[in-house]
């Protein structure tokens, strides 16, 4: 929909313009040890910010960086899910002269070459989450990925302590090939052994996280197995107006390992009594992953220490069997899409989703 | 597809055989749908299932209805590219707008039915009055649109209203109500566009602009009214979307520009304008659906399922076709 693109990105830089005036200040604790004592300024760059989970990603990064009174000045601009506007973004940052770039390079290798010359000329460059290629100390200053296989070991493990003697499972994720997908596969196969059979088609099933295209997956796997005894997703949220699916076509809900979201929180309160098999594990959907990114960002820019962490791994979250680390958790007070897992307080996440 | 506009081009030229070629289309997108359903009986019997069935019907009841509106705007020899615009800004406005109370429902789709009659009477001014390209005016009005699911929405999803769910996600007798809205709607179009004056008037200006101003026909009128209807259906359907899926996202139009055209186009419409067929679109829309399921049944790899439809698709338009010189040549 390269048409639409226009409009959805003037409609969008309104949003977030509306979005950094709403957002008041955070309270200011002590100097955190990242923050140094230069001045400086950064500019956190989105590759596509148009939903909750990036808002609320964004949200994160800028109350970051209010922790540490060295950054006398942020930018925050948003790609749009445009490779050219991305590129773009990061050079005229660079061009007006800002210090530090903390970047969510969406669309990988294509951006490396801005990052790259961003980098030469003498910037703090951080991308996250998405990796660009090139190499560190060469094209940008430090690179802070998430471990999804980490992600895939901890559902595994998860599954090994209540499915014990093995059983069906299956595995959505979005877009066909998304490495995210894959390398949580990869962590799962790790820790699962032959006993645990994956009923999707290989890699996973394809749902480009999308709930209505979920909903025709579901309903197609669901007829055609008649045993699932655990469902695994990474983006959780989207699963919720699907798994009624099981209830019409007269199955308990089975089992489901994935990440965190308000919605999913409280559809299983309201739906585990009448599903006996229906238990909930989450960790935590990496909101705080920017976290990680900004303060090596700051440290570097400030000559602040740099943080231990290199490698954002998600923490575990909900656990409806053991209730540790915590149980499930609904607000139901709050926006459905909204993640509790986020380090961002809930009504601060509520705000930055504009609900 | 070439060969379904070139053979609907000789039958509009052929006054005589109409009557049959509507038979024929119909038979034709029925007995592929027919064969489909034996195909995927056989290989894959769990995509006809009951269960199968009854939770993808309602997405083929939304390919049904937005496909009825492509039709109005086809059969006026346009296209409607505004249409994921116009879902997207249908599911935003039934979902952000009543925030989960069912009373502030009735309003939002009042709200809903006000954007889409202004974006389908912007649509029609642009393409009939200022002669615009109709491809380049709703690709614009399509923008405009998702400006304004941004404005609502700030592209995030908002959950549904259970009122809402239970209207468009519900099932009465068995079959989800979709399926009943989308049956409804297509009576309506069949009804109006055979059945009555104005129906009729409406196909032959589709089928001859030039001469339904000689005959002293409003050519324009009726040329705003198919975008303007055709809006309005994108907007029941957007509404269903919301209610089907408990939390849409903002851009759940995007899928559907496609599948509209598709099932026009298999449903035996020619896209230079003209007769239109609602019944056998809504069929295709079926058969168009049920290859989706049938393909994610198969349990092949996401490349092969792609393959699979591609290939069905071709051949149920192959089929059309090769049916039609059969009857050419007696």
């Amino acid at each position: 929909m390269k048409h639409s693109t226009l409009a959805k990105g003037m409609a969008l830089s309104v949003a977030a313009l509306a979005m950094s005036v709403g957002f008041g200040s955070v309270a200011k604790a002590e100097v955190p040890s990242w923050c140094g004592p230069k001045k400086a300024t950064l500019a956190l760059l989105d590759g596509y910010g148009g939903n909750s989970w990036r808002q609320v990603t964004t949200a994160s990064g800028k109350q970051t960086i209010e922790l540490c009174p060295s950054i006398t000045k942020y930018e925050y601009a948003d790609g749009q899910g445009d490779t050219q506007k991305s590129i773009s973004d990061i050079k005229s940052m660079a061009a007006k002269g800002i210090d530090a770039l903390v970047v969510f390079g969406d669309a990988g290798p294509a951006v490396l070459p801005a990052i790259t010359s961003a980098f030469k000329a003498g910037k703090v460059v951080v991308p996250y989450r998405v990796n660009v290629g090139g190499k560190e100390g060469v094209n940008y200053s430090k690179f802070i990925g998430s471990s999804f296989e980490n992600d895939g070991e901890t559902w595994g493990k998860w599954i090994k302590t209540n499915l014990p003697k093995g059983g069906n499972i299956l595995f959505l994720s979005g877009p066909a090939g998304n490495s995210q997908g894959i390398d949580e596969l990869k962590g799962m196969k790790k820790v699962l052994g032959k006993e645990y059979v994956f009923v999707n088609p290989e890699p996973f099933g394809v749902t480009n996280w999308d709930p209505a295209l979920t909903q025709k997956v579901l309903t197609a796997e669901i007829a055609k197995n008649a045993k699932i005894d655990v469902i695994v997703s990474d983006f959780g949220p989207s699963l919720v107006g699907a798994l009624p699916q099981f209830t019409k076509q007269g199955k308990s809900i089975p089992a489901l390992a994935t990440s965190d979201g308000n919605s999913l929180g409280c559809f299983w309160q309201e739906n585990h009594a009448s599903n006996p098999d229906f238990k909930l594990f989450t960790v935590a959907t990496g909101n705080d992953n920017v976290r990680l990114a900004v303060e090596w960002a700051v440290a570097l820019a400030t000559g602040g220490e740099k943080p231990k962490e290199e490698i954002f791994k998600a923490p575990a979250f909900e656990d409806s069997v053991s209730g540790s680390p915590k149980s499930v958790q609904c607000r139901k007070d709050l926006p459905g899409a909204i993640y509790l897992s986020s380090e961002l307080p809930a009504e601060a996440q509520a705000k930055a989703v504009g609900q | 597809m070439a060969n379904g506009v070139s053979m609907l081009d000789n039958m509009q030229t052929n006054g005589v055989r109409l009557p049959v070629a509507l038979a024929r289309s119909f038979v034709t997108v029925s007995l592929s749908t027919l064969l489909l359903l034996a195909v995927c009986a056989f290989y894959a019997p769990s995509s006809v299932s009951w269960g199968a069935l009854s939770g993808s019907l309602p997405f083929a009841a939304i390919i049904a209805i937005v496909g009825l509106g492509q039709l109005l705007v086809v059969q006026q020899g346009g296209v409607d590219l505004s249409l994921p615009g116009a879902v997207s800004l249908a599911v935003v406005v039934a979902t952000h707008y009543p925030q989960q109370q069912n009373e502030l429902l009735w309003q939002a789709v009042l709200v809903a039915a006000g954007f889409a009659v202004a974006a389908g009477l912007l649509n029609g001014v642009l393409v009939s009055i200022f002669k615009l390209n109709a491809i380049i005016a709703t690709i614009g009005t399509n923008a405009l649109l998702y400006s304004g699911v941004f404005a609502v929405s700030g592209g995030v999803p908002s959950i549904t209203t259970p009122l809402l769910a239970d209207i468009a996600g519900g099932t009465t007798a068995g079959l989800p109500h979709s399926v009943y809205f989308a049956t409804a709607l297509m009576l309506l179009v069949a009804f109006v566009l055979k059945k009555t004056v104005i129906g009729r008037r409406f196909e032959a200006i589709g089928a001859s602009p030039l001469a339904g101003r000689a005959a002293g026909l409003r050519v324009r009128l009726h040329q705003v009214m198919a975008y303007v209807l055709a809006q309005l259906l994108y907007c029941v359907a957007g509404i269903l979307i919301a209610g089907i899926t408990r939390e849409p996202t903002a851009f759940q139009g995007d899928s559907l520009l496609l599948p509209s055209v598709a099932v026009v186009v298999l449903g035996g419409t020619s896209l230079l304008g003209g007769r239109g067929f609602p019944v056998s679109t809504v069929v295709a829309a079926f058969f168009l659906n049920q290859l989706s399921q049938f393909a994610l049944a198969v349990g092949v790899p996401f490349s092969a399922q792609t393959i699979i439809q591609a290939l069905a698709l071709g051949f149920g338009i192959g089929v059309y076709s090769i049916r039609w010189r059969i009857g050419s040549g007696k």
